[in-house]
């Protein structure tokens, strides 16, 4: 049993406006956090720029509030020299995609011990309503008034794409699903990304509109847990089965479609491909998967830098400095 | 089409202006105070009249070094921002000037140092004149001090960059960017063609004829000797400017016997100090450096030789004041008054100021 309760973990009135998702997070998080154990004065809570990154200051763990999408590789630098640290660096999709997308994938690849939250709302809050990386083709904003010429980021395929191990989704608005990704995040040894569908009610209200209800969700969302057949549906009545190179829903009782055709969630497999598929669904055809899509062990960068100096030091022939001296091939001059 | 008398922001007035006067393209980033003019840009959707170019990068660094590609092509490209992003231009800042390419940027300061304030500040002006990014190079800045200069130094600083092949960048504020006002906007010019840009431009990536070797755009030199004569060409391209491009407003200055100097929005809350304070009965004059770098140097020493002191008013702990100082080099007392953290001074408090620092 953990000695925290969610309070432990609150500090300040947030500053975010009157039913912003990310209100919603904070208080997951919270949750998620006195969940966990790890005492507020082990956790560092590490955020960029944007309305989500004011974050930090409505914990009461230790927190940086820091430049505009640099805050993966501040977190990076917080964990390397402070390995006992717990580091959540929080990010929202401008900060962690735009200007931070290149952090955000050499976060995930070099697999740091990192739980790196991303609460995409598909927009720039905090400049007051511009397309962000993750806003859908034709997306009309300020900066877009006739709708963006561009592709969005999908987060999980540069995470992936990154060879990361670790990737599970949340709606903000559920609190259960939400501490579930967030405590196998902090499980999970290297970096994990858990992306947030969140909110922004002002500038992009109903972006996640198919999924902000529970009902919603029982429609429109797949809750993946390893090791179960991916069924969903209001009557548990559609299941997830593979059709040549990709996934199909079927109606479990139709065309001879048993629970046992149900494709199995294997979110330890070490090859991402179905992984990937899964992450990538979208309605109408597909349900929005949510919970652990990727969890994968591979060694951290901490551990793989300890190993190394371990391995380094016992070939070493000199243990002092005298010895150092005497290495090589040495000459007295006479 | 002519000239059009508006009502509009500082930062609307930029953008406007920048379709105006012919520009090829434009790479942001939004960040307060300074959102508007990408914003002013997608909204007037200039692709469809002058082809005009409009992006919003992922980032600032993405941006200025837009403008170093398009620039290398010997088109009239900006990019905006504001001092945190400006930050990040830096390197970009730097290689312009190195490649001697012609650009415009524009800052809409905000309070710092780090993510700072988003209220309005003066204290990129080191940042500006003094480099910022690494290496001898010099940016021709001009800063101006009303929705209308807003307007107008889009213009002609796209005018003294492709003169001296070199960036040129308006230092502006939250204040000048926010604010609203009546301005004149310049007539329509069209964009070159890419026959006048060949003609004017003879070092861009144009394609190259068989007659001459390629256009390399570098600012990389191996060779010391070869290095420290591009270097010295630079400076020789500075002095020329110095010479050439200093630009000053002087009010009330004639029978002064104290002098306030300052820039941008501090000069016009100045304006309004020397008014209150010339009811008062002291002859208090204001000089207002338009150019900061080139800076009105010549201009200072010799307002020395008559005025009593000089105090220096900026909203930076005191930046400008050593130009000042340099410029006036121990003739008279000259004094720094300025507030931080995005605090802006009123009249009185100048007037106050006035009396307790050089009077
Ligand atoms: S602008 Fe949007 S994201 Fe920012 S605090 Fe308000 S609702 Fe939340």
């Amino acid at each position: 049993m953990s000695e925290y309760t969610a309070k432990d973990f609150k500090k300040g009135q947030p500053r975010w406006c009157p039913g912003c998702g990310d209100h919603f997070f904070l208080a997951s998080l919270q949750k998620a956090m006195a969940e966990i154990g790890i005492a507020p004065y082990d956790t560092a809570v590490i955020s960029g720029i944007g309305c989500s990154s004011r974050l930090p200051h409505y914990m009461a763990t230790y927190g940086m509030n820091t430049i505009h999408g640099r805050a993966a590789a501040i977190a990076t630098g917080c964990k390397i020299a402070n390995p006992n640290l717990t580091v959540w660096q929080v990010s929202g999709d401008g900060d962690g995609l735009a200007i931070g997308g290149n952090h955000f994938i050499h976060t995930n690849r070099r697999n740091i011990d990192l739980n790196m939250i991303l609460l995409n709302n598909r927009i720039y809050g905090l400049t007051k309503g511009q397309y962000s990386p993750t806003s859908p083709r034709g997306f009309v904003s300020k900066s877009s008034p006739y709708g963006t010429v561009e592709d969005p980021f999908r987060p999980a395929e540069l995470c992936f794409g990154a060879r990361g191990h670790f990737f599970a989704r949340a709606v903000a608005t559920d609190a259960p699903g939400t501490i579930e990704i967030l405590k196998a995040a902090q499980a999970h040894k290297g970096a994990s990304v858990c992306e947030i569908l969140q909110n922004c009610i002002i500038f992009n209200n109903g972006t996640h509109e198919s999924v902000h209800t529970p009902e919603g969700r029982a429609k429109n969302a797949i809750y993946l847990e390893h090791g179960k057949p991916m069924i969903f549906g209001e009557n548990k009545e559609f299941g997830l089965v593979q059709e040549g190179f990709g996934l199909k829903v079927a109606k479990i009782g139709e065309n001879g479609i048993t629970e046992k055709d149900i494709l199995v969630h294997d979110a330890h497999c070490e090859d991402n491909t179905l992984q990937l598929k899964l992450a990538l669904m979208e309605g109408p055809d597909f349900p929005i998967a949510l919970g652990v899509i990727r969890d994968v062990e591979a060694p951290t960068y901490n551990d793989a830098i300890e190993e190394q100096i371990k391995d380094v030091k016992s070939k070493k022939t000199y243990h002092n400095f005298q010895e150092l001296l005497m290495t090589n091939d040495t000459w007295e001059v006479k | 089409m002519s000239e059009e008398i508006k009502l509009m922001k500082g930062n609307e007035a930029i953008a406007h202006a920048a379709i105006r006067c012919g520009c090829d393209g434009y790479f942001g980033y939004p960040i307060t105070p300074q959102s508007e003019v990408l914003e002013t840009l997608t909204e007037v959707e200039p692709w469809k009249t002058t082809g005009m170019n409009v992006l919003q990068a992922e980032s600032e660094v993405a941006a200025i070094n837009m403008v170093y590609g398009g620039a290398g092509t010997g088109k009239k490209v900006m990019t905006s921002s504001s001092s945190p992003g400006v930050s990040l231009k830096q390197e970009g800042i730097s290689y312009l000037a190195g490649a001697e390419l012609p650009a415009l940027i524009v800052n809409v300061m905000r309070g710092g140092p780090g993510l700072g304030t988003i209220q309005p500040s003066q204290a990129d002006y080191f940042q500006t004149v003094k480099g910022g990014g690494h290496g001898d190079y010099k940016l021709i800045a001009l800063a101006p001090a009303s929705v209308q200069e807003m307007a107008d130094f889009v213009g002609l600083g796209f005018d003294l960059a492709f003169k001296y092949r070199n960036p040129a960048i308006i230092l502006a504020d939250g204040v000048i960017g926010q604010m609203m006002e009546k301005v004149v906007l310049p007539p329509f010019k069209p964009r070159r063609t890419d026959e006048e840009i060949v003609k004017e431009c003879p070092w861009a990536a144009v394609g190259k004829p068989k007659n001459r070797k390629c256009n390399i755009i570098t600012s990389l030199e191996l060779d010391p000797a070869v290095m420290e004569k591009k270097n010295l060409h630079l400076q020789e391209k500075y002095r020329e400017i110095e010479a050439n491009e200093v630009r000053y407003e002087e009010i009330q200055c004639k029978d002064a016997e104290y002098l306030l100097v300052a820039f941008g929005s501090s000069a016009r809350i100045c304006q309004k100090a020397v008014e209150m304070a010339r009811a008062e009965g002291i002859k208090v004059g204001l000089l207002r450096p338009i150019t900061l770098w080139p800076f009105p140097s010549k201009v200072l020493n010799q307002f020395a030789n008559q005025v009593k002191s000089m105090l220096c008013v900026e909203l930076n702990a005191g930046q400008m004041v050593e130009d000042v100082r340099l410029a006036v080099n121990g003739k008279v007392k000259v004094e720094h008054f300025g507030r931080l953290g995005g605090i802006v001074y009123t009249p009185d408090e100048i007037i106050e100021a006035m009396k307790a620092k050089i009077m």
